[in-house]
């Protein structure tokens, strides 16, 4: 009954009420108030030191939050585990990559994939014909998810021996193997050129609509951002400073303070 | 080297010693360095110890000791050590790298000094007589050759499985394997269980082998002992231990000829293992190569 707009009549998939956390004096987020509708793709912006990975750590239970709540599908999930959260449907790529180096490819893929592949025990150890086919199927699900991110042929090498880009394109394949509602990427086009960082721009959006994906993106590449949102917003030490769609955000004043400096 | 130099005892000694590599692997293939392998080992000899002596009914009277009760001694260390595992795992894994080892130690001390000062568990005389399944040590070396085979199998079924992957990425990046939906500290325990169990059931095969049973069978220097069988042999693949506990249990004694010379160069081989093959001898790669080159081996 508020006086929102007209989405805010759907309950949103991921909320953040309040949400806050000081490490030591640095108060690297205070009262975040963030809304994520399912379907979108939601944008963060901001420099560096602005606290979007630290929001990203209290989302998915890596940073336990100080004070707030994160509620999906409106029910409160601060404090969980990220095993919990993670089997919940939320799941997340790293910044700083955190592959299993001493994994193949596809293993880390098939990690990716453990809540699907549970098997009754006995079929597991004894190596049954079901046990077989359901080997089959993960191997087969693993290569998929691989050929979608365009790393097919690299099944087998082990994850440490990868290019950076194809390292995040890893990343990302991984966190699809999770089955996620909520995708949460945190810097997908680093270190990418820009020919890739369309490529990139088109992939995130074909995943949503292929996955019926929520995606919650940071990334500094303002254009590509703008590009690829439906809606943004805008962080600095660590408060919300602007949401809104691209075009709103991108005329807002306090984003162009926040990025050009005040006297700009 | 003579392969006769290997007679029945020694590969009964290498067995165990390959049992108990596999002990330590497999905390370590999710990470954890848990040192508690020589106290689970205690509780199975001890346990084994005891009830062959001192309870008629399983046949201690007898010439030739029943292996049911054998069997049946080794599924009562295997839950006596899991369930005690479960109740220290909850507590001890809670901690990380070298503080696990320290806890781990001291648990291992608690049970070595416990076990000494209770005359009821043999105290610092130790326990005599227990009886005998076997009448010579091939009879030994072939249960020991079976019990160490279905571990193996069971080690191999696991690394193909989710749990076994789930180990090996807690091993990598443990917060990131907790980010795929892995319950990471369930797993941990789960490993530590495991280790408990085949520790605890080669201490019952080794209180019968060894025709007694004392204290200082399960004390730091075997800590570090199978340590070493891990860390020469790799802890990426139960290959690894199982090459580690055979090497380095026979190398000791292949070595007698060569007198007290033989403390040096098993010295210098655990000193430089590790510096040149920091993964151990085998691992997962290696026995790819290995493999492959069979196959080649095997067409023409």
């Amino acid at each position: 009954m508020s006086s929102g707009t007209a989405s805010a009549a759907a309950a949103p998939l991921l909320e953040t009420r309040n949400l806050g956390v000081r490490f030591g004096g640095l108060q690297a987020l205070e009262g975040v108030d963030l809304a994520v509708q399912a379907g979108e793709i939601f944008g963060l912006l901001g420099p560096n030191g602005a606290g979007k990975t630290t929001l990203f750590n209290l989302i998915s239970g890596v940073t336990p939050a100080g004070s707030g709540a994160v509620l999906w599908r409106g029910g409160a999930i601060h404090g969980l585990d990220p095993n919990r959260i993670a089997r919940l449907g939320i799941a997340r790529t790293f910044q700083n990559l955190r592959l299993f180096q001493s994994l193949s490819c596809r293993d880390n893929v098939l990690v990716g994939l453990h809540r699907q592949a549970r098997l009754p025990w006995p079929d597991a150890l004894l190596g049954t014909p079901r046990a077989r086919r359901h080997h089959h199927h993960l191997q087969e699900q693993a290569q998929g998810l691989l050929e979608l991110l365009e790393i097919g042929p690299l099944g087998d090498q082990p994850a440490a021996g990868l290019s950076y880009g194809d390292r995040r394109r890893l990343e990302i394949a991984r966190a699809l193997a999770n089955a996620p509602q909520l995708l949460l990427l945190d810097e997908p086009a680093a270190g990418m050129n820009p020919t890739e960082k369309e490529e990139l721009r088109h992939l995130i959006r074909r995943l949503r609509d292929r996955f019926d994906l929520t995606v919650l993106i940071i990334e500094h590449h303002v254009p590509l951002m703008l590009g690829l949102c439906d809606r943004l917003a805008v962080l600095n030490f660590g408060r919300r400073i602007a949401l809104g769609t691209p075009d709103a955000v991108r005329n807002d004043p306090a984003v162009i303070e926040a990025y050009l400096g005040g006297q700009a | 080297m003579d392969a006769l130099l290997i007679d029945a005892s020694l590969l009964q000694q290498m067995l165990i010693g390959a049992l108990l590599g596999i002990s330590v692997y497999l905390p370590l293939r999710c990470g954890q360095l848990s040192l508690a392998t020589p106290g689970f080992y205690a509780i199975g000899g001890t346990l084994a110890a005891l009830l062959s002596t001192r309870v008629d009914a399983l046949g201690g009277a007898e010439p030739v000791y029943p292996l049911s009760s054998v069997l049946l001694e080794m599924l009562l260390a295997a839950a006596l050590a899991g369930g005690l595992a479960v109740g220290i795992g909850r507590v001890v894994l809670r901690l990380r790298g070298v503080y696990l080892a320290i806890a781990t130690i001291a648990l291992v001390e608690i049970l070595r000094v416990t076990t000494l000062n209770q005359e009821s568990l043999g105290g610092a005389v130790g326990i005599f007589g227990i009886p005998q399944p076997f009448l010579d040590p091939q009879g030994y070396a072939l249960f020991t050759l079976i019990a160490l085979a279905l571990v193996c199998w069971l080690c191999d079924r696991l690394e193909r499985q989710r749990l076994g992957r789930a180990m090996e990425a807690i091993r990598d990046d443990e917060l990131a394997a907790a980010c795929q939906g892995i319950d990471t500290d369930r797993t941990k325990l789960v490993a530590f269980v495991l280790s408990a169990v085949v520790a605890a059931i080669t201490g019952v095969i080794s209180a019968h082998f060894l025709n007694s049973w004392n204290a200082r069978l399960g004390n730091f220097d075997a800590s570090i002992t199978t340590l070493a069988f891990v860390v020469f042999g790799g802890s990426r693949t139960w290959a690894g231990p199982v090459i580690g506990g055979l090497t380095l249990t026979a190398l000791p004694e292949l070595l007698r000829p060569i007198g007290d010379l033989r403390l040096i160069v098993f010295g210098l081989v655990i000193l430089v293992g590790p510096l040149l093959l920091p993964q151990g001898l085998i691992t997962p790669e290696r026995l790819r190569l290995i493999r492959g080159l069979l196959h080649r081996g095997a067409k023409p």
